[in-house]
């Protein structure tokens, strides 16, 4: 279980993130939501361990993060915002280096790198380095770096970035498959059309502050919209978006 | 007036500033000097200082000569008259040298911002400007770092050695002439220089496909840099030549280029009827006369090869994928790399100094410092000296050739520069961003970091010159001072890897710099006194201890008290002090 407690960060004098309560039990699917300078990454750097909060605990299976980093990490499957890798590695180097760095017994994690590299599709580019690599590829790679150690809390952010359709949805069942198994799913997006089809708990934030949260279908309820578009655009965006587009068309032509 | 004047230019260069052709050469330029993205926390250093570390060589050179020159020193030698058009030979050719190689390892430097990538095509083909314009507007950004780095490299000499020289003559006829013909020289030696390497790298792009340039690239400029450090050791041994040269000799140091240029000052000099210097001048023209063809022709060739076809080559990166992955390292990892966080991070490491080029270039120039260091050593030991033989106290038997300081001393030179050029590219960052992973997953409290770099170290020197250093004595003077001597070698390289690696606390290539380095020059100071200190006194030491296999004893208490000190050192240390970092913080000053 997955729990965040009174989770606050400053950034000198700057609150990034006000105070953000939240308990993951197993299985479940958590969509943060929320527009760009929110501070969804904040949040996600302090649910890993990166970023030490400012107030406010992480704590999983009932004990604070920070006194055993290394052994929550051990749990924790991560796909960070952006595929930033090691242009130099081949595919198959950055998996094994992830792998023995998270203390994955070599034939184990041999075996395990070439069953996710078939089924990602990446198995004919493994030998190839990462710079040559698609977006999408890369993305993919990140993918199998975060689910090759069996981890029972997965965080993913923004992990639909660059992948292709057929990808994409694979991603999408697997986010429900991998709940089912009893996975914890801390899931970070704007495609709000996976979130609202993955995620069992919702919680939306606006200027570090969250202004929506709980189940999926009570939010909807209680904001009193059929899509999580809708909500979205009424909690989060002040501007009319059909009228910018509109004056952006204008910009365009005059 | 004034202001009318100043207006119209004012005016004037506004418009023509901002026509596409002279805003695409402002961009190139621009990138030719600041490279690459510097948002990956590569190095970047300050157009300022690189126009001053640039011109400080000839400055300082210029300066020390101040002595060799002053009248009131050339008196007390009994030298008082003098003709410095003669006189200063030796010290012009060593400042050809020194702008040669200079001005050589600034475009080494930018080689690859030399010629337009995938970068400048995805930005600017789309763009409505002509492939000729954006071929000529890159051509005269280049000829315009040419000439701004020729003026630069020599700006210091231009007007302090003609003071030095010509000072105290009295007359400014005899500066201005001394001095405009060494400016020529100078410059056209700098030239000379940049547009070689300029033609080396266009010819290479223009005869190889783009991805076999890559693959060849880092072995061309590796050996570059070994030619313009060969060419300033010439720098100290050529000139005694120079005035005793034969019509047999001729072709062999016209075979120097650095050589053809004094032609070019001696007949500004007025000495142009002097048949070999006549024939100097000639060769340094015709020279650069080549290679600015050459260049010129290859560029274009390039540039419609390898820049117009971008679209169609795949995206390339830092460097090939290395065959390394095909070296059975299973046996390695089970003995010394056990623990997987080692074993993660030694391979890292390995793979990122042997292909990201940033760190190759670093190590590779440490390196080719070293090879030439060691060259040199190898050659001045050939003195008569070390034909003697010594007493038969040492072998018993029959006479072995004497070793001499010289040779003894090829092993720790080689040694010192791999280690300081290695350890030195641990400190570049390399793909900051991607660090997030060792953050992660590397447990900060556990000091295995050390023991990396201390194996990544022992890798790239002992092994490889260990036996090399067991051999090759083995050969020369026999089983007993080749064993001594490699014990010797490696008991010091020992120490000084240690030493380098006191309070190391990183993973190599994964920590930020410092935003401002206070003590790199005392950090420099003190890697010149270490230099010393190894591959100087150290040889002299144990060239006492091998005459006597008993004093070689006097080794052992001195490497055991400089282990252990490290040791103790290590252990006083707080643990806050021993924690893995990732960003480096300004060392405080108390």
């Amino acid at each position: 279980m997955l729990e965040a407690r009174g989770l606050t960060k400053y950034y000198g004098s700057v609150l990034a993130v006000h105070p953000i309560d939240f308990t993951l039990e197993p299985g479940q699917v958590l969509g943060y939501l929320g527009p760009n300078g929110a501070g969804k990454s904040t949040t996600v750097k302090m649910l890993t361990g990166l970023l030490e909060p400012t107030r406010g605990e992480v704590l999983f299976n009932g004990q604070n993060i920070q006194q055993d980093l290394v052994g929550y990490r051990r749990h924790l499957g991560y796909v960070p915002e952006e595929a930033n890798l090691y242009p130099y590695l081949t595919g198959y180097e950055y998996l094994e280096l992830v792998g023995t760095l998270r203390g994955m017994e070599p034939a184990r994690l041999r075996q395990k790198i070439e069953l996710f590299l078939e089924l990602f599709s990446l198995f004919p580019h493994q030998h190839i380095s990462l710079s040559s690599y698609s977006k999408g590829m890369r993305q993919r790679i990140l993918l199998i770096s975060a689910l090759m150690d069996n981890p029972d809390v997965l965080i993913l952010d923004e992990p639909n970035s660059g992948l292709d359709v057929t990808t994409a949805l694979i991603l999408k069942n697997l986010i429900q498959a991998l709940s089912a198994k009893g996975k914890t799913i801390f899931y970070c997006s704007h495609v709000l059309e996976v979130v609202e089809k993955v995620c069992s708990r919702l919680l939306i934030l606006r200027k570090g502050q969250v202004i929506a949260s709980g189940g999926t279908e009570e939010v909807r309820q209680r904001i009193g919209q059929a899509s999580l578009e809708n909500i979205f655009l009424q909690l989060v965006e002040e501007r009319d978006v059909a009228q910018v587009a509109n004056h952006i068309v204008e910009a365009v032509v005059s | 007036m004034l202001a009318r004047v100043k207006n119209w230019v004012g005016a004037h260069w506004e418009v023509h500033s901002r026509r596409p052709f002279l805003t695409l050469l402002r961009v190139f330029a621009a990138r030719v000097f600041h490279g690459g993205d510097a948002s990956d926390g590569s190095m970047q250093v300050g157009l300022a200082i690189i126009v001053i570390l640039l011109a400080l060589p000839g400055t300082l050179v210029s300066l020390l000569l101040f002595e060799k020159y002053g009248s009131l020193v050339r008196w007390m030698r009994g030298d008082g008259s003098f003709d410095p058009f003669t006189a200063s030979i030796p010290d012009e050719y060593f400042f050809v040298v020194l702008s040669m190689v200079v001005t050589g390892a600034a475009a080494l430097w930018r080689w690859d911002a030399l010629f337009l990538d995938r970068r400048d095509y995805t930005n600017i083909v789309p763009l409505p400007i002509s492939l000729r314009r954006i071929f000529l507007a890159n051509l005269g950004a280049i000829l315009l770092l040419a000439g701004v780095l020729t003026i630069d490299v020599n700006a210091g000499s231009f007007v302090l050695f003609p003071v030095v020289v010509t000072g105290s003559q009295n007359s400014l006829s005899v500066f201005l002439r001394f001095g405009f013909g060494h400016a020529a020289t100078v410059v056209l030696a700098s030239a000379f220089s940049f547009l070689l390497i300029f033609a080396v790298i266009g010819l290479l792009m223009a005869i190889l496909p783009y991805s076999a340039f890559r693959r060849v690239s880092m072995y061309v400029r590796f050996l570059l840099a070994v030619v313009l450090l060969a060419f300033l050791v010439t720098g100290f041994a050529v000139p005694s030549f120079l005035g005793q040269v034969t019509a047999g000799d001729k072709h062999l140091i016209l075979a120097l280029p650095p050589v053809w240029f004094i032609g070019i000052c001696e007949t500004l000099w007025g000495n142009g009827s002097n048949p070999l210097y006549a024939e100097m001048a000639r060769c340094a023209l015709s020279g650069l006369a080549v290679v600015l063809a050459v260049a010129v022709f290859s560029y274009a060739l390039s540039f419609r090869r390898s820049f117009v076809r971008i679209p169609e080559t795949a995206e390339l990166g830092p460097l090939p994928r290395s065959q390394f992955r095909f070296l059975p390292t299973g046996g390695l990892d089970r003995v010394l790399l056990r623990e997987p966080v080692q074993r993660a991070c030694f391979h890292f490491v390995t793979r990122t100094l042997l292909r990201s080029e940033a760190h190759l270039q670093i190590a590779s120039a440490f390196v080719a410092i070293g090879l030439v260091l060691g060259a040199q050593a190898l050659v001045s030991g050939f003195g008569p000296h070390t034909r003697k033989v010594v007493a038969k106290a040492v072998t018993g038997v029959a006479p072995v050739p004497q070793p001499s300081e010289e040779w003894l001393s090829i092993p720790f030179i080689l040694a010192f520069f791999t280690v300081v050029g290695v350890r030195l590219a641990f400190e570049v960052p390399s793909e900051l961003r991607a660090n997030w992973l060792f953050a992660l997953w590397v447990d900060a409290e556990k000091t295995e970091t050390r023991a990396v770099a201390r194996k990544i170290l022992f890798g790239f020197s002992l092994v490889p010159l260990l036996p090399l250093c067991l051999a090759s004595s083995w050969v020369l003077w026999g089983p007993q001072i080749a064993a001594l001597h490699t014990a010797i070698f490696a008991g010091c390289t020992i120490v000084l890897i240690e030493l380098l690696l006191l309070r190391f606390r990183k993973i190599p290539f994964t920590c930020a710099y410092p935003p401002f380095q206070s003590q790199s020059a005392l950090t420099f100071v003190a890697y010149f006194f270490g230099f010393v200190l190894f591959s100087v006194y150290l040889p002299e030491m144990e060239l006492w201890s091998l005459a006597d296999p008993w004093r070689a004893l006097f080794f052992v208490p001195v490497i055991a008290i400089a282990l252990i000190g490290a040791q103790q050192y290590r252990k006083q240390l707080l643990d806050v002090d021993k924690q893995l970092i990732f960003e480096e913080t300004p060392a405080s000053i108390f």
